[in-house]
């Protein structure tokens, strides 16, 4: 495929480009859905293509195909040109890319047990166990379980001389409790929610998840939560499991540093940024404890890889240090206006689309103590875990999150079970509240694997390191 | 309906189909398949900086055996894929127990002959998408910045089981959408959706916008609070969307997960407020079969303000003892059925007069990443965006800035006290797009606020 790729690039300068790159890739996908011991849904899919981008006179154009034949190859290699060349159509400064050295490189995700080699018998067997424990639970309605596997290869080529080929694979799963009576309906997930716990791994992931062994407990708090008080409507301190502050992080911090944001170029469909082209080492976006890393070296990140889209080597990069904006995520067309090289973040959801700014791995890096040690420092408060429910402003600002399950903490204890929580707030002020992060000990790499940006609309697949964290002076319990 | 760039046609989807119908061994077989080709503008800061042109095609097979179902998909469209594809679904069945609750593949039916494809959209080239871009910033002030994306898509569904049902439709999507930025804060949005460009007149959506642009300047802060609100279509478009997720698909009210449980002929909204689904009307987007093969019906799901009934797939239809309403997605689908072709009732009343009846309350041009709250309450959040403006006295006299609702969906359509006169396509989810008109409802409440 490394072959097409090159071939497409070559297109691409005969028809008239200036620049050109090209992703051939194959992805490859396999589904798993039980409930209540029945199956759901059980589904393979595959996709190959080639998607050429080109830089014609400083414009873009981008085509993708299906069909690999040397001649629509190159029919989609002039339509790219021709693409680019409609754009000239409209006045507008020429697209100015960062260096990159060309690299020839192989790279994979290091997997000790290849998911979609374990028997499906074995994957349906895992499924039908976790759903017969939670359905052993009296009072519950639904026992859900789902696996998903994932796998991308990549072979990117470039007209400055880059040949890369990526191999990249994601494992994931997860159980869900789902009680309903009397017009409520209250739901339990674990690892964490929205199809479990997903990471850059083979099916050695899978099996340390402990999907069976809490089971019981998942399904006996679904059903508790159907006769305990709604969280109470108040302002208060606010202790985050750290499968909340993956989404915490995502949405406050991952998107509203994303250059092309800030620049304007998401503006119509999902938002720009609070944050200005200038902001850098002057805004003081949280408390001094909060320090914030892109990563797109950390093991098991589903933002983790050799080379992003545009073919530039993974980094590690400080985004908020001590609590001061630092960095922006950039690609080589927008690292330019901040004065930069691209920090690598430029990646396409297939071979069919045009690579975006899209978060790596953005962790918080831990301090110290545990979850309970926090909850034990805390005199009152609200404890929350596991993420049902998200909405944040256009420039990232207001945001209002729910939770599954949250609990009252009283003289650094938990106690009072409460359902229906949620909490809201505005991005700088409620991190500038933060005086407590876990340590490394309680600190989980979670994956989203659907994070949305784009037009047309793309997933994107990140990771954040997160440990639990306490807030002040917090609204929860917004009602409508 | 000949001579389209990229349009494979019907015998080019039989064939297909046909290699995966040759699979020995199982029970039953189908095959869905879809072809999309198009290309997309995308603008920012007044400039083009996306230009895009995607053709594939994805096919989805079906196999069961005794009652065992396995889907693999794939986009190698060719009837070696097919068959490819079939063999990995049969593998997968043949590992899962059988599914008690299998209705069997949609028998053979003919759909409604429904015309929505338009050679004008399938053809659209980039430098005809270009210009009209052009078009829309030049009607924009000239310290105003435009951004959005203009596409064009072709898009071919078909489906071929081994019942003997076979069914392919063409249609197509043209949208234009944009969202204009003013010098002080001020920002204002205009789309329009439609099978054709004919519809699309890019500069009257770029004045559109500007103006709201313009109006929006150096917004306001208002308290959070309840207001009267008059909601322009775009934002109507989220309630009766979300409503769907919450309400009005067959699995979630056969499970008593929705929000209408044990409402079936009872009033849930005013008597002004009428909602159905009718993917055979000629005024929405889309293909009239289902993508389990079932012609598309009308479903009147509230009328007047009583609740009548929700959607159903073949295999909630099965459940519910009732048949298929045409409205089953790709399979495997464990959420069930949905409505994408929803229609709200209109009215009498244009936003000019529902503004003038108003003594407080605010004009909101659309709503920003709305979210569920609470399915059961069919509570949800979001933020308003693009122009958000005071109405005191019958005027509006400034705009104000965003607000954070979290509201009950059925609350708000309980209090609805005009209805607007024209019906516009607006598109909340991705994939689907509901003709809503603009309202005025009493009460509307506001958690929170933003700073722009």
């Amino acid at each position: 495929m490394l072959d097409v790729a090159k071939m497409a690039v070559d297109a691409a300068r005969s028809a008239g480009a200036d620049l050109a790159d090209a992703r051939a890739g194959t992805d490859e996908s396999e589904s798993l859905t039980v409930r209540n011991q029945e199956m759901e849904g059980i589904d393979r899919s595959t996709s190959t293509g080639v998607g050429i981008r080109v830089l014609v006179g400083g414009r873009w154009g981008f085509a993708a195909t299906a069909r690999l034949d040397d001649a629509e190859i190159a029919r989609t290699a002039r339509l790219a040109v021709e693409m680019a060349k409609a754009a000239q159509r409209l006045p507008g400064d020429a697209v100015s890319l960062t260096p990159v050295d060309p690299a020839t490189a192989s790279w994979r995700t290091p997997v000790k047990e290849d998911p979609f080699t374990v028997p499906l018998e074995e994957k349906v067997a895992l499924l039908m166990e976790a759903s017969r424990v939670m359905q052993g639970v009296p009072g519950l309605s639904f026992a859900e379980a789902g696996l998903d596997f994932f796998r991308r290869s990549t072979w990117f080529a470039s007209s400055d001389g880059a040949a890369i080929e990526q191999v990249i694979t994601n494992s994931g799963g997860g159980i869900e409790a789902v009680a309903v009576a009397d017009g409520d309906m209250q739901r339990r997930s674990y690892p964490n929610s929205f199809r479990g716990h997903v990471k850059a791994a083979g099916y050695e992931h899978i099996r340390t998840l402990g999907l069976i062994e809490e089971a019981e407990r998942i399904g006996a708090e679904a059903v508790a939560l159907l006769s305990a008080p709604e969280c109470p409507s108040e302002v208060t301190t606010l202790v985050l499991d750290s499968g909340q502050m993956e989404l915490q992080i995502h949405e406050s911090i991952g998107h509203p540093i994303e250059l092309d944001r800030v620049l304007g170029m998401e503006e119509a469909y999902a938002g720009s940024s609070w944050l200005s082209p200038d902001d850098r080492g002057k805004v003081r976006y949280a408390s001094d404890l909060v320090s914030i890393t892109a990563d797109a070296t950390l093991p098991g990140g589903l933002g983790t890889f050799g080379f992003d889209d545009e073919g530039v080597p993974a980094q590690r990069v400080p985004i908020i240090v001590d609590g001061i904006f630092e960095n922006f995520l950039s690609s080589r067309e927008t690292a330019g206006v901040v004065g930069q090289t691209s920090n690598a973040t430029s990646r396409a959801d297939g071979w069919s689309h045009l690579p975006l700014i899209r978060m790596t791995n953005i962790s918080i890096e831990p301090r110290e103590g545990t979850l309970s040690e926090i909850i034990g420092d805390t005199d009152r408060g609200i404890f929350m875990t596991t993420n049902s429910s998200w909405s944040i402003d256009d420039k990232r600002i207001n945001f209002q999150f729910g939770c599954e399950q949250a609990w009252r903490i009283e003289h650094g204890a938990l106690a009072t079970p409460y359902k229906n929580p949620n909490y809201t707030g505005i991005t700088p002020e409620f991190w500038g509240s933060c005086d407590a992060i876990g340590g490394a000990e309680d600190w989980v790499v979670w994956g989203t694997p659907n994070c949305g940006k784009g037009q047309p609309g793309q997933v994107g697949r990140v990771g954040h390191g997160a440990s639990p964290a306490r807030f002040h002076n917090v609204q929860v319990g917004v009602r409508g | 309906m000949s001579g389209a760039g990229g349009v494979l046609g019907p015998d080019s989807f039989r064939r297909i189909a046909g290699g995966a119908l040759e699979l020995r061994g199982a029970d039953g077989v189908e095959v869905l398949l879809m072809h999309e080709s198009g290309g997309l503008t995308r603008f920012a800061n007044s400039e083009i900086h996306q230009s895009i042109a995607r053709e594939d095609t994805g096919l989805r097979v079906r196999v069961v055996k005794s009652g065992h179902v396995g889907v693999a998909a794939s986009n190698e469209a060719t009837p070696e894929g097919a068959l490819a594809a079939a063999r990995s679904a049969l593998e997968m069945a043949e590992v899962v127990a059988a599914d008690p609750q299998w209705p069997g593949l949609a028998p053979p039916a003919p759909a409604p002959d429904v015309d929505r494809f338009f050679e004008d959209t399938a053809s659209a080239s980039p430098a005809m998408r270009a210009d009209a871009v052009a078009q829309l910033i030049g009607a924009c002030a000239p310290d105003c910045r435009a951004a959005g994306a203009y596409e064009t898509i072709a898009v071919e569904l078909g489906l071929a089981n081994s019942e003997g049902q076979f069914c392919w439709a063409p249609s197509t999507l043209a949208s234009l959408t944009t969202v204009v930025s003013g010098p002080d804060g001020g920002s204002g949005f205009a789309e329009v959706f439609a099978g054709s460009t004919g519809p699309i007149d890019a500069g009257a959506i770029g004045r559109t916008a500007n103006e709201k642009a313009v109006g929006s300047a150096s917004p306001r802060a208002l308290d959070a609070g309840t207001y009267t609100v008059v909601l322009e279509p775009a934002a109507t478009a989220t309630l009766v969307g979300f409503l769907a997720w919450v309400g009005f698909a067959g699995r979630a009210y056969i499970e008593g997960r929705s929000c209408f449980d044990g409402k079936e002929g009872r009033q849930v909204a005013a008597p002004s407020v009428s909602i159905w689904d009718d993917g055979t009307d000629p005024r929405t987007l889309g293909v009239p079969f289902d993508f389990e093969g079932t012609p598309k019906q009308r479903v009147d799901l509230v009328g007047d303000g009583v609740f009548r009934g929700v959607v159903y797939d073949r295999r909630t239809g099965k459940e519910a003892g009732r048949p298929s309403t045409g409205h089953g997605l790709p399979s495997p689908n464990p959420e069930g059925p949905f409505p994408l072709h929803l229609f709200m009732g209109t009215g009498d009343a244009t936003v000019e007069e529902m503004v003038r009846s108003t003594e407080r309350g605010l004009l909101v041009t659309r709503f920003h990443y709305s979210n569920i709250v609470n399915p059961m309450e069919s509570s949800i959040t979001g933020m308003t965006r693009d122009g958000t403006f005071l109405i005191e006295h019958g005027e509006v006299v400034g705009p104000v800035r965003n607000l954070r609702f979290t509201q009950s969906i059925l609350g708000a359509l309980s209090s609805v006290s005009m209805v607007g006169r024209e019906a516009h396509l607006a598109s909340e989810f991705f994939f689907s797009a509901s003709r809503v008109p603009a309202l005025k409802v009493d009460e509307f409440h506001f958690s929170g606020v933003s700073d722009h």
